[in-house]
């Protein structure tokens, strides 16, 4: 027979805190995927590793109702994206994922950021060495030029990356000081 | 055997076009995109101009999915609906050049910033009740307050600056 009892909070919240909790990770559902594209599962899920830094899968299902299946998924894509870690809990088989700091103060996660720009940029340029090398063949053929098009353009947009960079890195590091 | 240099060039430009979406799809996965929603951009992006029929010959994603994620982007200002009067079939446009469109999201996300300041303000005023500081809680949601208050004014900056030194570069390398 199904259980019908709530999920217990897994860091034991107050009900009060956790309901503030709960407008935070609509918010974010709600509004990472309007300006950014964001899956909401995965904003949600995102939401849930800034607030409470260290979740099991199984946390993580009964703090949002998803499948084991989509729980599961959506943890992958975070530590793909290099937002999370996953760690064994020690003496068993069981997995913990920890967010050690919001990702846009996490050197570990520019540092990855900056490093698949770099591979962007070199396969990109590869592209374009045998678009040109082709050049003449290539042309007249359907989607040549928008695909040249293309890859000029984010050739040309990943040049200026490691200046925001830069920028992103001067801002948050006068901001923590001016904060201290 | 002379129709076969043509074939394989051919096929170098598809071999290309193929590792384009694999990389925009890759990347918008890695920004929390579906990898389903990252595809359908990465192709809207290379052809300009699509209809859901073709995105479904592309993709070989559901029809569902595809009209789900071309609803989003409209939604987004990435792409543009239109009918073609002859088949009556919608038609949907990338909005202006792909770095007019990354650039857009750049001013999004400033809309994206403000919204969220305003919002946590509201989460302020209802943390601020007193007999809240001491549930279980509570720390963690001041501290992810803290932090934000932080990135977001940080990040509002970058965005600044980074529109400042893009727009001043602008008329120097200028393309097309």
């Amino acid at each position: 027979m199904a259980s019908n009892k709530t999920p217990q909070d897994p860091h034991g919240f107050a009900p009060e805190i956790r309901q503030i909790e709960q407008e935070i990770v609509e918010f974010f559902a709600e509004k990472s995927l309007e300006f950014i594209g964001r899956h909401p599962i995965v904003a949600t899920v995102m939401t849930y590793f800034d607030t409470r830094r260290s979740l099991t899968q199984q946390d993580l299902q009964d703090l949002t109702g998803f499948s084991a299946g989509t729980i599961s998924k959506s943890v992958r894509q975070l530590v793909d994206m290099n937002v999370i870690t996953k760690e064994t809990i020690p003496s068993t088989h069981k997995h913990i994922y920890k967010m050690e700091k919001l990702p846009f103060t996490s050197a570990r996660y520019f540092l990855r950021t900056e490093k698949l720009l770099e591979e962007m940029e070199k396969e990109l340029k590869e592209m374009k060495v045998t678009l040109d090398n082709h050049a003449e063949e290539m042309k007249d053929l359907k989607g040549y030029q928008k695909i040249y098009t293309i890859i000029t353009q984010l050739l040309e947009l990943i040049s200026t990356t490691p200046m925001f960079m830069t920028l992103i890195d001067e801002e948050i590091g006068k901001f923590i000081k001016e904060n201290k | 055997m002379e129709n076969s240099k043509p074939r394989l060039i051919e096929k170098k430009l598809r071999t290309i076009e193929k590792r384009l979406v694999d990389l925009l799809t890759k990347a918008g996965y890695l920004k929390g995109r579906s990898r389903k929603f990252s595809e359908i951009t990465a192709h809207i992006y290379i052809h300009q101009e699509v209809t859901q029929k073709l995105l479904r010959k592309l993709t070989g994603h559901s029809l569902g999915t595809i009209s789900t994620t071309l609803q989003t982007l409209e939604k987004q200002g990435v792409v543009r609906k239109h009918s073609d009067p002859d088949t009556h079939e919608y038609h949907y446009e990338l909005d202006g050049t792909v770095s007019q469109t990354l650039f857009r999201s750049l001013r999004d996300i400033q809309r994206y910033l403000y919204q969220m300041k305003e919002f946590f303000r509201g989460i302020e005023a209802k943390l601020s009740h007193p007999h809240l500081s001491r549930k279980k809680g509570y720390a963690n949601i001041r501290q992810f307050l803290d932090e934000f208050n932080v990135i977001v004014p940080a990040h509002e900056r970058v965005f600044q600056r980074f529109q400042t030194v893009v727009s001043d570069a602008k008329p120097k390398r200028e393309v097309q």
